[in-house]
């Protein structure tokens, strides 16, 4: 199977400046040599630390930021150099919604004009055709009619995350990286967008990526899993495989650590505490990148980077020591 | 420590009344942590808002009675209500750029935050910054405290925006959903900061989240909110083994699991909660509800037994 969306070897760089620092401008490096497929009609969940690179991957991916290095290639052709004009006709293909809705969404447009601007900017349709497929999408996503002439102010967040669905499938897309599309929604809310988006997927053949916290919300949408750290890959691999049987360190932290809505759990489970200083990907650690928080660490990993290796048929890890992190071992602490 | 009774919420817009919170009372103890859960737009935040003094849209309407330590809120000046804000009264806000100015670095703005309350020197100030940003995990902070808020990630921006409101170990801390940005590792950091708090300072915690497990793990009572009510109030431990209200079951069924088989689908709750502008009378939650009968045209009142709930089922 050839993949729909290939990313190779991207990198991508901030550089900040401090007034105060002797060494003038420091760089970020927030995306740090990611490769990833994505196939046709899947999902893949993104999840990782916060201020891992999530985001930035997403914006990289889908052209709104300019990468440092690497390529990326979607359908076949190669994306990474294109110029914004020749971006245009591709925009329409690769979608993002973005995690707040209503910062996306001009206060003052009506609903209507806001899912029609998608496709006045890369339709010639007419009027009436603009106005009807708007029918079309308020439907698709479970809004009424009559909701078309409303402002963003009237809806709840669970409302205005429907917008910006509506406006991202607008277009007919092949790919759009959602980027925390449930995270400020009630559970309940949660439940309809993340049927809404199962159903989408199937009806209009659609590939997502998915930037996710709720790692529970994570693995009922995604078919693969790629966890992150410091802006490298750790852990990527078929969703089951990964929350069953998690082989990073860091993944094993993080499944640990989620709080279940189960109050006769509580106690019973074990967390992995990740202790020692949190690195910043202004000075990333030699070695392993996780090593000065990881509970197994030797002195090999302090002096050589792992790179993403098969563990089994279903997951590849960074890791010298995969799996080797035990639930029993007296590292841990209770939840 | 915070006693709200009969609180009302409304505003007048351009198609009529929208009343957002309709009649809500609650208390919070010292040393207590108070979880609200709810459907989104049922009024968590608006009714914690008026609790800080915060609602300055001029066409809202405000009525009930708010107390903190005994004195009445409703109808302190603005001046006296920021004396107690930030300095005994903290607000963490759902959404981080509502407490940060994007034209000054963080470490500035939590330098400032903290003069505004205590008379310590410039330098002083911003080494304490540097403290708190560890606290909440930022990495290298003598560094992040120079960056501006689009230069850090979503959660970085929220974790900074928490190093600010526990700047001042405040007695009653207002959290509205202060971990949703945050992955797994350092939300629980966060919340054994705010449990550091309740045990260290006895402070009062209120804390807003729609993450059933973030309740489980924190929560010593819970209150379940729909269209501008409570619907369902009790201890942790009474709401998660027997909810009473139909709509905190069906909110917790719906929570996709963490292990087993997944599910084709997942449960929701059909249909769409009222629009509150002249709000139909009769349980709000009926036109949705499995267990509607008769009796639910009428308004449901609260009971008022420890675990209550607002369902004729429950209390006919
Ligand atoms: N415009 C920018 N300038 C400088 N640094 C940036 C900028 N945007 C992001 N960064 C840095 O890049 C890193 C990755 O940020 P990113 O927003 O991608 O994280 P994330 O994984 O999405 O985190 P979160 O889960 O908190 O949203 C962080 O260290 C952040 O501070
Ligand atoms: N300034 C305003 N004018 C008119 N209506 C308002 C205003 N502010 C809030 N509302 C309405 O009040 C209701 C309660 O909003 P609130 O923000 O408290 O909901 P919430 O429970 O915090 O939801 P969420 O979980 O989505 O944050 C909503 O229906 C909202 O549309
Ligand atoms: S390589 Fe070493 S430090 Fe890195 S995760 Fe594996 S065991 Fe831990
Ligand atoms: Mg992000
Ligand atoms: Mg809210």
């Amino acid at each position: 199977m050839t993949a729909l969306y290939e990313a190779k070897n991207v990198s991508k760089q901030f550089s900040v400046g401090s007034r105060f620092s002797a060494r003038g401008k420091l760089i970020v490096r927030a995306v740090d040599n990611i490769s990833l497929a994505i196939n046709s009609g899947e999902t893949l969940g993104l999840v990782g630390e916060s201020g891992c690179g999530k985001s930035t991957l997403g914006r990289c991916m889908t052209r709104l930021y300019e990468i440092s290095e690497g390529q990326l290639i979607f359908d076949g052709d190669d994306i990474s150099k294109k110029s914004i004009r020749q971006l245009r006709p591709l925009r329409a293909k690769l979608q993002m919604v973005f995690q707040d809705p209503s910062a996306s969404l001009n206060p003052r447009r009506r609903i209507r004009d806001l899912i029609a601007e998608p496709l006045r900017i890369h339709t010639r349709k007419s009027e009436a055709e603009i106005s009807e497929r708007v029918s079309e999408l308020l439907g698709l996503v479970g809004l009424s009619p009559d909701h078309a002439t409303r402002f963003q102010h009237e809806f709840s967040g669970g409302q205005r995350q429907r917008i910006g669905i509506a406006r991202a499938i607008a277009v007919n897309p092949k790919l759009i990286v959602l980027d925390e599309p449930v995270s400020a929604l009630d559970v309940s809310v949660q439940a309809q967008i993340v049927n809404l988006l199962a159903d989408l997927q199937e009806k209009l053949n659609l590939t997502y990526v998915f930037i996710a916290h709720d790692l529970s919300v994570v693995r009922q949408v995604s078919t693969r899993i790629a966890v992150m750290y410091l802006g490298s890959i750790v852990e990527i691999g078929n969703a089951n495989e990964v929350f069953s049987k998690p082989a990073h360190p860091y993944t094993q932290a993080l499944i640990s650590a989620v709080p279940l809505p189960d109050i006769h759990k509580l106690g019973t489970r074990k967390r992995i505490i990740l202790s020692g200083d949190v690195p910043s990907p202004i000075n990333p650690p030699t070695g392993c990148r996780f090593h000065s928080r990881c509970p197994i660490a030797q002195e090999r990993c302090k002096v050589e980077r792992p790179t993403l290796a098969m563990h089994n048929s279903q997951q590849q890890v960074a890791c010298h020591f995969p799996g080797e992190l035990k639930i029993a071992e007296n590292k841990m602490a209770p939840a | 420590m915070l006693e709200v009774r009969d609180l009302k919420v409304s505003f007048r817009t351009e198609q009529g009344l929208v009343q957002a919170i309709d009649g809500v009372s609650f208390s919070v103890a010292e040393g207590e942590i108070l979880g609200v859960v709810g459907e989104s737009g049922s009024g968590k935040t608006v009714s914690l808002l008026a609790v800080m003094g915060l609602i300055t849209d001029p066409n809202a309407l405000i009525e009930g009675s708010i107390k903190y330590k005994g004195r009445e809120l409703v109808g302190l000046n603005a001046k006296e209500m920021r004396q107690l804000r930030g300095r005994e009264i903290a607000m963490i806000f759902q959404d981080p750029m509502t407490a940060l100015t994007p034209v000054y670095t963080i470490g500035w703005q939590i330098a400032e935050q903290i003069r505004a309350h205590n008379k310590i020197s410039a330098k002083a100030a911003e080494l304490r910054a540097i403290e708190l940003l560890a606290e909440v995990n930022i990495p290298n902070p003598a560094e992040a405290i120079h960056r501006y808020p689009h230069q850090l990630s979503g959660g970085m921006r929220q974790r900074a925006v928490i190093a600010m409101a526990l700047s001042c170990n405040p007695s009653l801390l207002v959290a509205d959903e202060p971990t949703t940005a945050l992955d797994v590792t350092v939300q629980a950091q966060i919340l054994d900061l705010v449990r550091k708090l309740q045990r260290n300072h006895k402070s009062a915690v209120v804390f807003i989240t729609h993450d059933m497990g973030v309740i489980a793990e924190i929560a010593s009572r819970v209150m379940v909110m729909y269209a501008g009510r409570i619907v369902e109030r009790g201890s942790q431990s009474q709401l998660f083994s027997s909810p009473l209200h139909p709509y905190t079951k069906a909110l917790l069924d719906s929570i996709p699991p963490l292990e087993g088989p997944k599910p084709h689908r997942l449960k929701s709750i059909p249909g769409a909660p009222p629009t509150l502008l002249n709000r139909p009378a009769g349980c709000a939650f009926a036109p949705r509800c499995v267990n509607r009968f008769e009796a639910c045209i009428n308004t449901p009142a609260l009971t008022a037994n420890g675990h209550d709930a607002a369902c004729f089922r429950v209390n006919p």
